[in-house]
């Protein structure tokens, strides 16, 4: 593939960002969810 | 975050009483500024900063950003005699790269001009797409230093049988 | 306000309550799985199937990536602006719809991000260079440092529903960039093409299976968003929470210690 570089790059970095940014938020909400009774988690 | 100000003062037999809590939420002592608060300020005193620079970008180089190969001279801030950027179709065969410079014209609206860039454009450049090329108009000839490929807002396959139909046309229309 | 009685939440050594440890149910199970299997297609179609363009070559194949995150940031500042809107204007002033507005905008910022640092490796291919400032690329990161600012005065600090009058308030303006960053092609001239897809003509400038993967695209990251979106609001409720615990331990402590300094003057 021509300038695989930059292309598969790209989809790395996409990647990269949204698993983090997924990864961050999954995280701090299971930090959270430790010191709230599950009571007042309105989701379950 | 709730402020000390929004605790009732009132003790719970009704007398006037300090119900003021000793410390921040974070533990912090009260009247002691709480790091975290800074973090934003800080962030938006950039974004302050960086939307400056960016509106200043937009109002002088974003509005506009080309004047047309048949505007030289004519079109406000058109200017022949001065820096300019001019967009053009490459015309087709007029590309030559001789001793690491590249030589070809562009054309807009039947209006032709040479264009001379010292070195090899990038890009997607070749013949038949339009160009942004910036520089300075000496002899009658752009004396290119920067060149940038536009390109159009139609995607077609390279297995399309449209293909060679449509990059003749790219040329014939001269006025992407 | 949310308030939590302290001593419900209190937890005893002796007999700790069952925890459900995260944010997760079955529903975002099932957006995460679609999610997952959507991105799997995007990569199979955008890096395999899709066929290289006539004049872009390869390089088109960013465009799955590049179209679809800056796609979900609009809906994602959209939905910003009108829960925004909900706050303000409902009786009730909810902070569930600040939430909303928050989880949306952070999202939004993180896709803009994504737009602007794959599209400058899609311009350095294409155009030959990796940033100019046209009136694409400056309003785009016009609309990014505004989100961003948007984020910070969300941090600002003060009451739960301070930071939702402020925030809502710049949420409902900010949101007027989205048609100057979209037809900013049209209304000046650009180094960056013009729609082919999302045009006022109606008119598809695209081959079937391009056109099919942009749509890949667009399906794997709104999975992600609605993801994203379920996880985040649920964890910003949670800090809520928190710190109107915080605030009422507080209260409580400070209550019980002037009551025992008037037991002890008695």
């Amino acid at each position: 593939m021509e300038d695989a570089g930059f292309i598969l790059g790209s989809y790395f970095l996409t990647f990269a960002t949204v698993g983090l940014f997924a990864w961050r938020t999954l995280r701090s909400g299971r930090k959270l969810a430790d010191q709230i009774p599950d009571d007042d988690k309105y989701w379950l | 975050m709730n402020t000390p100000e929004s605790i009732p003062t009132t003790s719970n037999d009704g007398s006037d009483m300090d119900l003021s809590p000793r410390t921040n939420v974070d533990g912090t002592a009260v009247g002691v500024k709480r790091k975290r608060n800074v973090v934003p300020l800080i962030v938006l005193a950039m974004v302050f900063v960086a939307g400056g620079v960016i509106v200043t970008q937009f109002l002088t180089s974003a509005v506009d950003y080309y004047c047309n190969v048949d505007e030289v001279g004519v079109r406000d801030g058109c200017d022949g005699d001065r820096r300019i950027r001019l967009q053009g179709t490459v015309d087709k065969g007029s590309v030559d790269i001789a001793n690491g410079v590249t030589a070809f014209t562009i054309s807009f609206n039947g209006e032709h001009l040479p264009v001379r860039y010292e070195g090899q454009p990038g890009g997607i450049f070749r013949e038949c797409l339009p160009v942004v090329v910036h520089g300075v108009i000496d002899n009658g000839a752009l004396l290119g230093d920067r060149v940038e490929v536009r390109h159009s807002d139609e995607y077609v396959s390279v297995n399309d049988e449209r293909v060679a139909d449509a990059q003749d046309l790219g040329c014939d229309a001269g006025s992407a | 306000m949310t308030t939590i009685d302290p001593a419900r939440t209190e937890l005893q050594p002796s007999e700790p309550p069952p925890q459900r440890r995260s944010t997760g149910t079955r529903a975002t199970r099932l957006v995460g799985i679609g999610c997952i299997t959507a991105m799997g297609w995007l990569v199979a179609f955008g890096l395999g199937f899709s066929p290289a363009d006539r004049d872009q070559k390869e390089s088109v194949r960013i465009l799955y990536v590049h179209v679809p995150t800056i796609w979900l940031a609009y809906l994602a500042f959209v939905v910003t602006a009108v829960s925004s809107g909900l706050y303000l204007l409902t009786k009730k002033q909810s902070l569930g719809w600040d939430r909303v507005a928050g989880a949306s905008a952070e999202i939004g910022v993180a896709f803009v991000a994504v737009t602007l640092a794959v599209g400058s490796l899609w311009g350095r291919l294409t155009w030959g260079v990796f940033w100019q400032w046209d009136a694409r690329l400056t309003t785009t990161a016009l609309l990014f440092v505004t989100y961003i600012g948007y984020l910070a005065v969300r941090r600002l600090g003060g009451s739960h529903q301070q930071r939702a009058k402020r925030s809502a308030v710049l949420g409902m303006i900010a949101v007027i960039e989205i048609p100057l960053v979209h037809f900013s092609v049209k209304m000046w001239r650009s180094l960056h093409q013009e729609a082919t897809v999302a045009n006022l003509d109606g008119d598809t400038k695209m081959d079937g299976i391009m056109l099919f993967s942009l749509f890949v695209g667009v399906i794997a990251f709104t999975f992600l968003y609605v993801w994203l979106m379920l996880h985040r609001t649920r964890a910003m409720a949670m800090e809520d929470m928190l710190e109107d615990r915080g605030l009422d331990d507080a209260l409580i402590a400070r209550r019980a210690e002037a009551a025992n300094q008037q037991n002890g003057a008695h």
